[in-house]
């Protein structure tokens, strides 16, 4: 029998996408064996951020304040809303350095065989931030996965309806990409959605 | 057990998968000759796997794959092509497809006959996404409800199998057949004799016979799913709300 304290370790470490009860007791061993410094960290950092971190208003990503830094800003187009399914995703759009309206970040997708839709995403929220009166264009950013294409047909036709120009970022071959070394569905979309010249 | 037994490039698609372990996925799979199979793709999650964009539900594809036991382990995918992926509506009826499989298939039975007609409405829906395949979709479902074991009787009475007749209207008991009813006031849902032959001739060319096994097909896969309601339906009627 493990003391209680150590089951109760053993078992919310298990909350952690990916790790069953052989990893979650190697974890705990390795935490109050090994690593008791590292340990009292863990506990410190995981219990500031659960009581401090909080979604930005605006744009729902990850902050620590009522509106985050860059929503906040005002050297931002608010004409212009990116969608995108996570903060890392906008930090890849940052990086373009070619984008500088605002986003939101839906913290997910929409996946009907795992019920998650519009209600687990909390959809109205976007709906209300992009309706704001000054957001003229959404544009879509999601993940060209099939969840990601039916997170934005929904939330397209959801804003189309409202009026507000929505544009979806294109798909096709990577930059400097050439035939003979792309895979053939890449090959196959990418001549499906042609654009004229 | 046949703990090495290998299958080579068998005629798939992948219904939806889920993350497993750090890197890997468990996919599952509707097989031509094999059914529906669980699969650990190793390393899919990695970011440069090139499983990753192989793996897409809708997508026609051959699968290689060896092991015994629950869930095998994927050796190989290969792209078949052909068709582009599913966009917009058409997208969501393929969920609903690939719900009613992952329900109501169970592992490893072959149906070669359900395959083509799974395979039919998903081609259809990626060719004319607009027109929805509704035809293929009905033929799906009763495919579907056919190879499971629930016969489907659309030409004979539930009692004593009297020949359904065109002009009556019938009320269907599920599991067992139509019942002739003497007005439309008797039952709901409420089914005509000339769709029900229509349907039995695969015959889908007039609309009214469109609606009605549409009606019939959710009245059946209803009981058949004992009452459970799909995720794909509930999230259907959300994005309808917003
Ligand atoms: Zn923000």
């Amino acid at each position: 029998m493990l003391p209680s304290t150590l089951d109760e370790l053993i078992d919310a470490l298990r909350v952690l996408p990916g790790v069953g009860p052989k990893s979650a007791q190697r974890m705990a061993y390795h935490l109050l064996q090994r690593d008791q410094a590292g340990a009292r960290r863990l506990s410190a950092a995981l219990e500031q951020a659960v009581q401090r971190i909080r979604h930005c208003a605006r744009c729902n990503t990850f902050t620590e304040d009522e509106v985050c830094s860059r929503c906040a800003s005002g050297r931002r187009d608010a004409s212009l809303l990116c969608v995108v399914e996570m903060p890392a995703d906008l930090n890849r759009m940052e990086e373009t350095h070619l984008y500088s309206g605002m986003y939101y970040v839906l913290m997910g997708r929409v996946s009907p065989l795992d019920g998650i839709g519009p209600r687990e995403l909390k959809l109205d929220r976007l709906l209300a931030r992009a309706t704001d009166g000054l957001v003229q264009e959404v544009i879509l950013a999601t993940n060209f996965t099939n969840e990601g294409e039916a997170t934005s047909h929904y939330i397209g036709e959801m804003l189309k309806s409202r009026g507000l120009k929505v544009s979806r970022i294109a798909r096709g071959l990577p930059v400097g990409g050439e035939l003979e070394h792309t895979d053939s569905g890449t090959i196959a979309q990418a001549l499906v959605e042609r654009r004229l010249l | 057990m046949s703990g090495r037994n290998r299958v080579d490039g068998a005629a798939a698609y992948v219904l939806h998968s889920h993350p497993y372990r750090e890197t890997s996925l468990i996919v599952e799979a509707f097989s031509r000759d094999h059914g529906r199979v669980g699969l650990v793709a190793r390393g899919a999650r990695r970011p440069h796997s090139q499983l990753r964009g192989l793996l897409m539900a809708f997508a026609p594809l051959e699968l290689s794959w060896f092991g015994g036991g629950e869930v095998r382990t994927l050796a190989k995918a290969e792209w078949q092509g052909g068709q582009p992926l599913l966009t917009g509506q058409a997208l969501l009826v393929g969920y609903y497809l690939n719900e009613l499989l992952l329900r109501l298939l169970p592992r490893d039975d072959a149906h070669p006959g359900l395959f083509q007609a799974y395979g039919e409405v998903v081609r259809q829906l990626a060719l004319s996404p607009d027109s929805g395949g509704a035809a293929s979709l009905r033929r799906f479902e009763l495919t579907l409800l056919q190879e499971l074991g629930y016969g489907v009787s659309l030409e004979h009475e539930a009692e004593g199998g009297e020949a359904v007749v065109a002009e009556g209207l019938y009320a269907y008991l599920p599991e067992r057949g139509p019942v002739r009813v003497a007005d439309a006031e008797a039952a709901s849902p409420l089914f005509t004799g000339k769709a029900l032959l229509a349907m039995a001739r695969d015959d889908y060319a007039d609309a009214e016979t469109l609606h009605q096994a549409k009606t019939l097909m959710r009245h059946l896969l209803g009981h058949t799913l004992g009452g459970q309601a799909l995720h794909t339906r509930r999230v259907f009627m959300e994005m309808q709300e917003l």
